[in-house]
């Protein structure tokens, strides 16, 4: 760092004029060194760049911290500010400014470059020259710009965007054309408090750190062990039936849902066969099926999520040093010590990532219960089922009911729990500890 | 030596045993939707037990000539042309991504992979509400191509396998290539490329199927029933219409369970290659 800023200052210090006059005006430099075509592009961006903060980026930013000044009213025909649009074309500005500062570091160490260039009293780069390393040696800026403005602006800009509504009172009744405030942290000590959203949020998280726990290993275990009866010397004709979990794994998951759904349901086969031998229809998924439903769904997460396990780990057991188990066969060690000492471990060494993933995935399935029971609302909860996970409600709150900065502060706690629970097992796992012991 | 064989008999006894039960499990509720589909009577309440009494082709016909309610054909094309555009693209992004990841030193590359590490952990859809907001913003809904926009703008975050996969090729062929004067596009173009038929497979799989069988996304930005994809109009079809939702399911379900079966190697391939360094 300290290098760094001793470069700079002689950067600074040793620095022509021409190169000032780029850091007035950009690009003004490369013209004076020859360079006409780059240094019209910088200009050409710096006076687009502030053609739009004179017309609306300017206000853009001052309307992204007062959210809004004048509320709309249709008696006097006022056209109020929309808060939202306001706080979504803000962040927007913000990210313009990022992006000027960016290129205008980039047009200082261009035209630094042309005065060294000078000084050893070397030529100029042709545009055409720059042009063609963009295929070459910057291949991967002209590869990247692309994906990188549609995650900004599809990803990264809406999450901002939520992160942000997680600090306001938007929703509820606090919809445009009311104006909505900067509220702070009164959201997620509403969460934890008040007694409409308290209790709620922490059954559901209760309930769906248990669900995420036995899910992924029910899921992992019979995946695993599906792959290791597969892999068998005795099993004749492996591709055929290792085509029926590919079947379900490749039926799309709302279709497999729905219909176990109405396998389920009250006039669902299973009930009918139910009443037909004299008993009477159970609700597995009804209002008061609370460990019957929360059953179901583990086991259809089963039916749908093992195939692709059971896929994976076919792949990873065909790595596996087969001389080993000659040793531990030759040693007296049974199949089970075998697969305890020697399967086990380099199966969760090598799937740690895979079984990561799972564990996030199963925490967010938002799939399993929208589709088994979705729309329920049970008693003892608030807008919310006792099967729903986090991310039902989430959705239930913000996609059905509107309260937005509610829904809001719930995503950033479940972003907190996902990120802190898989970052904590991945510094502890024996794959990021030892990282060459199966190399 | 005896008891050996017996215990070995048993095992494979055992162990077969098991597999009937396994591919029971996996079979039955397909073919349970394959049959229902057929059903003469349509509805579930007429089911004699797990089967429909009688069997006719009358629900495929109903499927594609009674479109004034449920407009079947049009919620298919709408589903293929979401599905294949954001195919094309998806598989372009994330291929090229993974490669200049997989590929290329700069300064850049740490921080951007930290960032998409993060950005992962959001719960998928606590963005949706901004999401539709921005598109309201650029007239987008409504629109199938919309769609096909968001899902493509987000495919290039799930590089990571395709990384993995481009780890494995060695780079010696790239400096050789480059001793001979090759430029970095065509080191990727003529040499890469080819390498690298199972993970452009398996990305092209699954950037297709996740579209066809998305729901939660379609839901929020097609409001209008021609707009449909087949997800969004066969979860609004009724319990009645149990017979309509099996045969809609079974028509889009076999392309892609055909499709698995083809490419199943090419993508266990790539998957394992990948995920192995991922």
């Amino acid at each position: 760092m300290k290098e760094k800023g001793k470069r700079f200052a002689d950067c600074v210090r040793r620095s022509s004029w021409k190169v000032r006059l780029s850091a007035v005006v950009m690009g003004g430099g490369q013209f004076l060194y020859g360079r006409y075509f780059k240094g019209l592009l910088y200009f050409l961006t710096e006076i687009m760049i502030l053609t739009y903060f004179i017309l609306r980026g300017g206000a853009d930013i001052a309307g992204f911290f007062t959210l809004g000044t004048v509320k709309g009213d249709a008696w006097l025909g006022t056209k109020g500010d929309n808060s939202v649009i306001m706080m979504l074309m803000g962040i927007f500005a913000w990210i313009v400014i990022g992006v000027w500062i960016i290129l205008y570091i980039a047009n200082l160490k261009d035209v630094w470059r042309s005065q060294r260039l000078e000084e050893a009293g070397r030529p100029q780069p042709k545009f055409r020259e720059e042009l063609s390393q963009l295929l070459d040696r910057k291949f991967y800026v002209t590869v990247l710009a692309l994906p990188v403005i549609g995650v900004c602006v599809f990803n990264i800009l809406p999450i901002v965007f939520m992160i942000l509504i997680a600090f306001t009172n938007y929703g509820g009744t606090v919809v445009p054309p009311e104006l909505v405030d900067w509220v702070g942290f009164s959201n997620f000590s509403k969460l934890v408090t008040l007694s409409q959203f308290a209790p709620t949020f922490f059954r559901i998280l209760g309930w769906n750190l248990l669900w995420a726990a036995a899910s992924t290993a029910l899921n992992y275990f019979a995946g695993l062990g599906l792959a290791l009866l597969l892999n068998k010397d005795c099993v004749k004709g492996k591709a055929f039936w290792r085509a029926f979990p590919i079947l379900a794994y490749a039926i799309p998951g709302f279709i497999t849902l729905v219909a176990f759904k109405f396998m389920f349901s009250y006039g669902g086969p299973i009930n009918q066969i139910i009443t037909s031998s004299g008993g009477t229809a159970i609700g597995f998924l009804g209002l008061d099926a609370k460990w019957t439903a929360r059953l179901i769904g583990l086991l259809v997460n089963c039916w749908i999520s093992v195939p692709s396990i059971m896929l994976l780990a076919t792949g990873y057991l065909s790595n596996r040093d087969m001389s080993l188990y000659e040793a531990a066969r030759i040693d007296g060690a049974s199949p089970f010590q075998q697969f305890r000492k020697l399967t086990l471990p380099f199966m969760l060494f090598s799937t740690m990532p895979v079984l990561l993933g799972q564990f996030i995935g199963n925490f967010n399935n938002f799939g399993i219960f929208y589709f088994l029971r979705g729309g329920l609302y049970v008693d003892g909860y608030f807008l919310a089922s006792d099967t729903d996970l986090l991310i039902n409600w989430l959705y239930n709150l913000s996609i059905d009911n509107n309260y937005y900065c509610i829904g809001a502060a719930i995503s950033l706690v479940i972003f907190l729990i996902t990120s802190v629970l898989s970052l904590s097992v991945y510094v502890k796992s024996p794959s990021y500890r030892e990282e060459d012991t199966y190399q | 030596m005896k008891k050996f064989r017996f215990g070995k008999i048993l095992d494979t006894g055992l162990t077969y045993c098991i597999l009937i039960a396994v591919a029971f499990i996996f079979f039955f509720p397909c073919l349970w939707l394959i049959l229902a589909s057929f059903s003469a009577s349509g509805s579930i309440y007429s089911f004699d037990g797990f089967f429909p009494s009688s069997f006719s082709f009358a629900t495929f016909e109903k499927l594609f000539t009674d479109t004034a309610l449920y407009n079947y054909p049009k919620w298919f094309f709408n589903t293929l042309y979401i599905a294949a555009g954001s195919c094309v693209l998806s598989t372009f992004l994330t291929i090229l991504t993974a490669y200049t990841m997989s590929r290329f030193t700069f300064r850049m590359r740490k921080p951007m992979m930290k960032i998409t590490m993060v950005l992962g952990m959001f719960p998928s859809f606590m963005s949706m509400t901004a999401v539709y907001l921005l598109m309201t913003q650029f007239g987008l809904i409504n629109q199938r191509w919309g769609l096909i926009l968001i899902y493509a703008a987000g495919a290039p975050m799930g590089y990571l396998t395709q990384k993995g996969f481009f780890d494995t090729i060695p780079g010696a062929i790239d400096e050789a290539a480059k001793i001979d004067g090759a430029t970095n596009l065509q080191i990727f173009t003529k040499i890469n490329l080819p390498l690298s038929k199972p993970i452009i497979v398996y990305t092209a799989l699954t950037s297709f199927t996740w579209p066809w069988s998305d729901f939660i996304l379609p839901k929020l930005l097609l409001k209008e029933r021609d707009f449909y994809t087949v997800a969004v109009g066969l979860m609004s079809l009724g319990e009645t219409e149990f017979a309509r939702f099996a045969a809609g399911s079974v028509f889009i379900a076999v392309p892609i369970v055909l499709l698995y079966f083809f490419l199943v190697k090419d993508m266990v391939n790539g998957m394992a290659a990948g995920a192995v360094k991922g």
